[in-house]
């Protein structure tokens, strides 16, 4: 392992000088320490508690050759049609943007390539990038402890492309904007992408990120990280559908920082086949900033997913909300670790967590771990855990009023998800709900 | 009239224990049978095993309802066949509305009958008559099934879906428990409505009032697994006058 470690530091030294942005040297600090950072740290390994559920083998034991930048080749032709409710759609193509989409951008709304905006300007990035730590937990010592954070440095250090979207002061996006990435790789190859989405004051937008990992023929290691800063007042909607075949290795972060009265949407629907892992990390800096985050994981042959999410509370009258739920089949495995944390003097914090699986085999696993550390006084938690299977009474009870067993089965787990799919707008529930149905078609 | 449902020597085990101990049943098209008994005697266990739970092993007797043997066919073939089950503990779907749940029952019995189905409009028209003769509020055609329901409410719902679904033999387990006097006539007036010479009924209740307004042909008493006395309204009588010790063989 320390080996390949090497050989990944030695690759990043030898071709540094072909990342975008080497001419910037903010962005050339940041992917030096992170380098550094990942040098000194390597994989996650059993250690490390976040990552302690799965061992990460085929991550840890590969060495995925950075992907070289020859022209990505696809037919835009075969590639489904954008959305009618999606109003500007970029598509990704093994880590290059081939293709933007819209019909008219709307006014006041800003979107493009990572490598467009480097180019063309570089000081709105400045300090919209984070660096792999900003987002890393304090521990109780003041002590900051990166190893959970080791894959957001190998980002930071590798990554070449992703997207931007800059909504500017009061305006409201109109449907939203999808971010494909379609990925038909061969060999052991890595590809990371670094996505910045920033809102000014009272904006409004709803994001899809969609990420089809379906042709991949070898074993691939993928990441996205996505930086996001929602101003006062401004709301935002970040989703994450998340597919893959057996090969996928796709680690997912979200970042975000949420000022005063923000809203912030995020549901992710991961029905891979891999190994996907999505993060959700939020903090709560302005007064009355809101939270949401659901995930639905939809396991099945040889899955293993997980969904972490820590919103860290530090103002006053701070709302977050967090939901997993949790379909396995077959030999499928997944883990939800929630963490809530509520910093001093965040008086008047209200926070949920619930975490729900349904087992459809004898094999599946899951494993859920709510996590509160409360260092304030006024605030009100809750968080629950179930873990189950398909309910003998209700199967009955269906079949009963002459719905056929298969039939009941369908009813049973498709309704499972949607406490979480009836969240989602108007925009994007019946492309929700398809992912939902394909699922479990026995 | 003739047989609708005949039941004999019926011998059921739950978790090996020995619950029903040789029940013989006869129903008539058009009857309606009440069925009284102390508390763990096996009424609920007669109702699920006719309706096909899993889990009630018939170690001897058999169940014959239109000439089928219902024992040997799954429980959506027996509804789709006219059975209807409203149950004494109504299950909590979440997740799954009831006007979704109804109509799916609806047309998944007509499909396997091979009867048209009802699309959404025709669906709803049905639907708004029936909540109303039952002086229900539409808003529950939107709520999950039985999530959050009260007790009454849970009980109004399963005449509900038995008035869809107009079934040819009715079982009512319990059915007027937590119903206030009101509502226990409203859900009373219901099943008198659905009567005609084609649907027969299996009445399982502890209370004279809702016999009163069900006025049922023949009453059974189950003790101990078997069906140990029948006779007609003025069983119900005597028994609310002297217990189940007052009545022979029902201790
Ligand atoms: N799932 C079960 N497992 C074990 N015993 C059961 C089960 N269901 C019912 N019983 C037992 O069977 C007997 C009859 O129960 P039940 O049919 O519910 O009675 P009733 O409806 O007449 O009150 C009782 O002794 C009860 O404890
Ligand atoms: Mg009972």
């Amino acid at each position: 392992m320390k080996n390949l470690q090497h050989k990944y530091y030695e690759y990043y030294n030898s071709n540094k000088g072909f990342f975008p942005g080497i001419d910037i040297n903010w962005l050339n600090d940041l992917r030096e320490k992170a380098i550094d950072q990942f040098q000194k740290d390597g994989f996650p390994d059993k250690s490390v508690e976040e990552w302690n559920n799965f061992p990460y083998k085929d991550l840890t034991n590969n060495y995925f050759e950075p992907l070289s930048d020859n022209q990505a080749e696809i037919d835009l032709n075969l590639i489904e049609e954008k959305d009618p409710n999606c109003t500007i759609r970029l598509i990704f193509f093994n880590g290059q943007i081939v293709n933007i989409e819209y019909n008219q951008l709307p006014k006041g709304v800003e979107v493009n390539s990572l490598t467009y905006f480097l180019k063309n300007n570089p000081n709105f990035l400045k300090d919209k990038i984070s660096s792999a730590n900003k987002y890393a937990e304090e521990r109780l010592s003041n002590i900051i402890d990166s190893r959970p954070q080791s894959i957001v440095a190998v980002n930071t250090a590798f990554h070449k492309e992703g997207a931007v979207i800059h909504i500017k002061k009061n305006v409201k996006m109109p449907g939203y904007i999808e971010l494909m990435h379609i990925g038909e790789y061969n060999k052991n190859t890595m590809q990371h992408m670094r996505s910045v989405v920033y809102l000014e004051e009272g904006a409004d937008c709803e994001i899809l990120e969609n990420i089809v990992h379906d042709n991949v023929s070898d074993l691939v290691f993928t990441s996205n990280v996505t930086d996001v800063h929602v101003s006062d007042d401004a709301s935002l909607s970040l989703h994450r559908f998340i597919r893959g075949s057996t090969n996928q290795i796709h680690i997912n972060n979200i970042h975000g920082s949420l000022h005063e009265n923000s809203n912030f949407l995020s549901t992710s629907i991961i029905n891979s086949l891999g190994q996907v892992r999505a993060e959700n990390r939020v903090n709560l800096l302005g007064e009355n900033s809101s939270s949401t985050i659901d995930i639905l994981i939809l396991g099945s042959q040889n899955a293993v997913i997980e969904g972490l999410t820590r919103v860290e509370h530090s103002k006053k009258n701070t709302k977050s909300d967090q939901k997993a739920r949790i379909v396995l089949g077959e030999n499928s495995k997944a883990s939800f670790q929630g963490k809530i944390r509520v910093n001093q003097n965040s008086d008047g914090t209200l926070a949920n967590m619930s975490s729900k699986s349904l087992l459809l085999s004898d094999k599946a696993r899951v494993n859920s771990k709510p996590e509160l550390e409360i260092l304030a006084d006024d605030v009100r938690c809750s968080h629950g855990v179930t873990v189950g299977n398909l309910s003998e009474e209700q199967l009955f009870y269906l079949r009963s009023r002459g719905i056929s067993e298969v039939e009941a089965k369908k009813i049973l787990v498709n309704s499972f998800g949607n406490i979480i799919l009836d969240k989602l707008s108007d925009n994007l529930i019946e492309r929700a709900k398809k992912i939902m149905l394909g699922y479990y078609n026995e | 009239m003739g047989t609708a449902l005949q039941i004999k020597n019926l011998h059921v085990e739950v978790n090996n224990k020995l619950i029903l101990k040789g029940l013989s049943l006869n129903i008539e098209h058009g009857e309606m049978a009440a069925i009284m008994g102390p508390n763990g005697s096996g009424k609920s266990t007669l109702a699920s095993v006719l309706a096909g739970k899993e889990g009630y092993n018939v170690t001897k007797g058999y169940i014959k309802y239109l000439g089928n043997d219902l024992l040997k066919m799954p429980p959506e073939d027996r509804a789709a066949a006219g059975v209807f089950l409203a149950f004494q503990y109504p299950v909590e779907i979440p997740g799954v509305a009831t006007s979704t749940f109804v109509r799916t029952s609806l047309n998944a019995q007509k499909r396997n009958r091979g009867e048209a189905e009802l699309d959404a409009m025709q669906f709803l028209k049905l639907a708004r008559e029936k909540a109303k003769q039952l002086e229900m509020s539409e808003d529950f055609f939107q709520r999950a099934v039985n999530v959050g329901f009260s007790g009454g409410e849970k009980k109004r719902a399963e005449v509900f879906q038995m008035s869809m679904l107009e079934p040819t033999l009715a079982i009512l387990d319990e059915t007027d428990s937590g119903l206030d006097i009101d509502a226990l006539k409203i859900v009373a007036e219901g099943v008198n409505r659905l009567r005609d010479d084609k649907l027969s009924g299996i009445v399982i209740t502890h209370y004279q009032r809702l016999l009163d307004y069900l006025q049922p042909d023949t009453i059974h008493i189950l003790a101990e697994g078997k069906i140990v006395k029948t006779g007609d309204k003025s069983l119900a009588l005597l028994l609310e006058e002297k217990g189940y010790q007052g009545i022979d063989g029902a201790n």
